[in-house]
């Protein structure tokens, strides 16, 4: 097995497209997406706020979950372009380590 | 007359069916519609709209009528925003940058409430022209500017000049307000509708015209459940002064439209169309474009005040009236 890092970033969808050119413009080697069904967030006011997908078709209010594996010495300079896109954006993001079997897949 | 049609417009249909939707929503009931139809319902409205009106343009000259009529549109979507702005900020004491995007909401237009509008003229036995859809897609996007270009203050004082849309990232930018997809749709169904004409329209009546009102009570009734969810999450963020604003600004807007009708001289119903779209607030093309390119602005203050107030007054209470001045301002 081989450690890997695994980002995870739920952004809203206008942005998708920033992010998406971000990590392909760092190197990374694959990322997924998935479609974020509702959520909730506390909020800096402290008044909690849900939020569920719309129907709007710009689909400007709706969230997208990007999953992506990459390489231990990839992970920071990502990390530090997504910092900026989700300092103007609604989003979150996370690393984690993982083990990978596939060592040449990342 | 006036009290007649105020009453048939509250009692149609599709106002019955958004104040479900909106009771339901504010009751916290579990009724939704699910996520793919809906987007579907507003795709198959923007195509039949698009395609009437463009059937219509076929069978008559575009004359300088028209171009003075879109003349004046550009300049209300362009112009609208810079008064609501001032407005927001005098009342509401929201801070430059939301008070910008939300400005920009107000130049814009909504689709339903224009359609929403044709249905209670159809009503009332006032003829329209078709190329009024025209008139409505040449609104849509200059307000978008507008917005831009009140914020830029806004983002000068919080150092954020240029960070919603980096070099390349412009180009994108012009693309996706360009080419939105209620703009896309809009106009596509419009030209398709001019191109093939009547004859083109026949074969797909079935599909598109005889649905229609079944259809648009379907949407609506997403709508009222839409708007009444932005309200019941949204209305935190908004003081007396922003809510005040969703209601008095559509009647400003609607004065203002009201005068360049009288200088134009067109009939009572485009008078009423053109005061509609002046009044009505947009929730699609503006908030997607302002998701990009002012990313600072908060979603929660601009669709709840389109989405959550504006569009239920005018969907209710509006319509009859800026019916009443278009007719009240071609018998001047």
């Amino acid at each position: 097995m081989f450690d890997k890092k695994r980002l995870e970033l739920i952004i809203e969808k206008p942005a998708f497209k920033r992010a998406c050119r971000i990590l392909e413009g760092c190197g990374v080697t694959g990322y997924s997406a998935l479609p974020c069904m509702a959520g909730f967030s506390l909020g800096e006011s402290g008044n909690g706020r849900r939020w569920q997908r719309g129907t709007d078709i710009s689909a400007s209010g709706d969230m997208v979950l990007i999953i992506s594996i990459m390489d231990v010495a990839l992970i920071d300079a990502v990390t530090q372009k997504l910092e900026v896109l989700i300092g103007m954006h609604i989003g979150v993001l996370s690393v984690s380590d993982v083990q990978v079997i596939r060592k040449d897949k990342f | 007359m006036s009290l007649d049609l105020a009453l048939s417009t509250l009692l149609s249909p599709i106002v019955l069916f958004f104040v479900l939707g909106l009771i339901a929503a504010l009751l916290r009931s579990q009724m939704t519609v699910p996520e793919a139809f809906a987007k579907g319902l507003a795709l198959y409205l923007m195509m039949a709209i698009g395609l009437k009106g463009g059937v219509e343009m076929s069978k008559a000259v575009l004359g300088p009528d028209f171009i003075f009529l879109a003349l004046i549109a550009l300049i209300l979507s362009f112009g609208l925003p810079f008064l609501a702005y001032l407005a927001l900020r005098l009342t509401s004491g929201m801070d430059r940058i939301n008070a910008a995007a939300t400005a920009g909401h107000y130049g814009s237009i909504s689709i339903v409430t224009y359609v929403a509008a044709t249905q209670a003229l159809q009503l009332a036995g006032i003829s329209t022209s078709g190329y009024m859809v025209a008139i409505a897609a040449v609104m849509e996007v200059p307000a978008i500017m507008s917005a831009l270009m009140l914020a830029r203050k806004g983002l000068k004082e919080k150092g954020a000049i240029g960070e919603g849309a980096i070099g390349s990232e412009r180009g994108e930018l012009v693309r996706e307000v360009m080419l939105n997809a209620s703009v896309v749709v809009l106009v596509g169904a419009l030209l398709i509708g001019w191109i093939t004409g009547e004859a083109g329209m026949e074969k797909i009546s079935p599909f598109f015209v005889d649905p229609f009102q079944g259809v648009l009570c379907l949407f609506l009734l997403d709508m009222g459940l839409s708007a009444g969810r932005g309200l019941r999450q949204g209305w935190r963020d908004l003081n007396v002064g922003a809510l005040g604003f969703g209601v008095y600004m559509p009647l400003i807007s609607a004065m203002i439209a009201c005068g360049f009708c009288y200088v134009l001289n067109i009939s009572a119903g485009n008078a009423a169309l053109l005061i509609t779209l002046a009044a009505s607030a947009s929730y699609i093309a503006v908030p997607a474009a302002m998701r990009l390119a002012l990313p600072q602005a908060q979603p929660s203050i601009y669709l709840t005040l389109s989405l959550g107030v504006t569009f239920p007054f005018n969907l209710t209470l509006g319509i009859p009236l800026y019916i009443l001045l278009g007719q009240w301002i071609t018998g001047l």
